[in-house]
């Protein structure tokens, strides 16, 4: 019995010295979430880069857009899409001069080990509907300039 | 019943360090497979599932629930951490361990097929039912609950995770290997492979809970594969199960799970059921 208690109170010292670590490690994760250098080998195939948005005449589509905006990038590209020190801002001209082609690969296929997801898990109408509010920050960017 | 307080209190924290930033849930619609999709950086997920058992007939049903804080260390990185108990109907109830589980993405981009590798050490007893994996052979033990606690077993546990997106579909495939580090055993094997897809289309321009695009569907089946030591298949237990997973909201899901057991080892049905809610730590300025 006492060999029980013992082992039990080491198994849960053990429990406890983990989840410290995890703690413990969690700040310096959170100080890695820096916005990285641009990485210059990150571009699309020319014949990613050549398709062209199935949504582009389809102004319906511009809302749902905005929602997934703010559901899957806002967190790191802030709510406006203007960047925060965790991603670049989505509406200055290195972004928008590049195809809708471009970034629709680039939401699909991400850079990970640059902190950008893949999001090839959203249907593709979706990944297009993003290109399209890609296009309406920089048309409210300029707007407001 | 300590450790259970001491997940409270870490949960606790983490919610009070996580503020009101919201994160959108990018959890995969399985249960048992996994898929290439890790953790967003910086995101902590925590979810509640359990694995209901309704073995054959004269053994005492289950439940076992776990816990679950996932965390994304780097986008090619993500960690877990798991605890998890057990109850039945007549055989006691407790604690059955912990695991801490790292799954590494090795490629920096998206291709046709998608390796992930999977290291987990787990420090469980044999009262363990969770089966977020099955592995090796023969069926689990029904002795009472407090006897089986008293088996603790430490392991360390390796997937290959190949994962790819084929249109709107996900199919992913996942061999596991286990080593038991406390018994002279030899290595077990075993399976996972599932396919999903989301039921939505175009997304919606307003917030709705019951919209197609909130849904996803899935099937996985997984099981034993034998030992090194006895590869026969003989004994082993394999299950097929459906998964309906539906986002209740941007950041949390509710995942459903009837499993049907194939083989004499098998328990007759298992039922999962898992919520889970994410949000990010790392604030963005």
């Amino acid at each position: 019995m006492a060999g029980s208690n013992t082992s039990r109170s080491k198994s849960l010292r053990l429990s406890i010295s983990a989840l410290m670590v995890l703690g413990a490690l969690m700040p310096i994760f959170a100080d890695a979430g820096q916005a990285r250098d641009r990485d210059p080998e990150w571009l699309a195939p020319a014949k990613h880069a050549a398709r062209v948005n199935p949504l582009t005449t389809r102004v319906d589509a511009a809302a749902g857009g905005a929602k997934l905006f703010q559901q899957r990038c806002a967190t790191c590209h802030g709510e406006d899409g203007n960047g925060t020190t965790k991603a670049p801002d989505l509406s200055q001209p290195s972004v928008q001069e590049q195809s809708d082609g471009a970034l629709f690969w680039k939401i699909s296929t991400g850079n990970t080990y640059q902190g950008m997801p893949t999001f090839s898990f959203l249907p593709e109408l979706q990944r297009w509907q993003l290109v399209l509010h890609l296009r309406a920050i920089a048309a409210a960017h300029h707007s407001s300039d | 019943m300590r450790s259970g307080r001491v997940f409270t209190l870490l949960i606790c924290c983490l919610a009070f360090l996580a503020g009101e930033r919201s994160a959108s849930a990018q959890e995969r619609p399985y249960f048992v497979t996994y898929d290439h999709f890790l953790e967003e950086p910086h995101n902590l997920e925590i979810a509640v599932a359990s694995t209901s058992g309704f073995p054959k007939a004269g053994r005492s049903s289950y439940t076992a629930p776990w816990l679950e804080l996932e965390y994304g260390v780097a986008g090619w990185w993500t960690a877990e951490l798991y605890a998890e108990g057990v109850a039945t109907a007549r055989d006691g109830a407790g604690f059955t361990g912990w695991r801490w589980e790292n799954r590494f993405r090795p490629l920096k981009r998206e291709h046709r097929v998608n390796p992930v590798f999977y290291v987990e050490y787990e420090r469980i007893n044999e009262a363990s039912r969770i089966q977020k994996e099955i592995v090796g052979r023969g069926g689990l033990p029904f002795e009472q609950i407090a006897e089986l606690r008293q088996d603790v077993a430490h392991e360390l546990e390796g997937k290959l995770i190949l994962s790819s997106v084929l249109s709107s579909w996900n199919v992913a495939g996942n061999m596991t290997v286990e080593k038991n580090l406390s018994e002279d055993e030899g290595l077990e094997f075993g399976y996972s492979v599932g396919i999903s897809r989301s039921l939505g289309g175009l997304a919606s321009g307003s917030t709705c809970h019951l919209c197609r695009e909130n849904f996803a569907l899935a099937v996985e089946a997984y099981g034993g594969l034998g030992t090194s030591r006895d590869s026969s298949l003989t004994g082993t237990r394999h299950y097929i199960a459906p998964v309906l997973a539906w986002h209740l909201t941007n950041q949390t899901l509710l995942k459903v799970s009837p499993g049907f057991g194939l083989t004499s080892a098998s328990d007759r049905y298992l039922l999962r059921v898992g919520y889970s809610y994410e949000f990010s730590i790392a604030r963005g300025r």
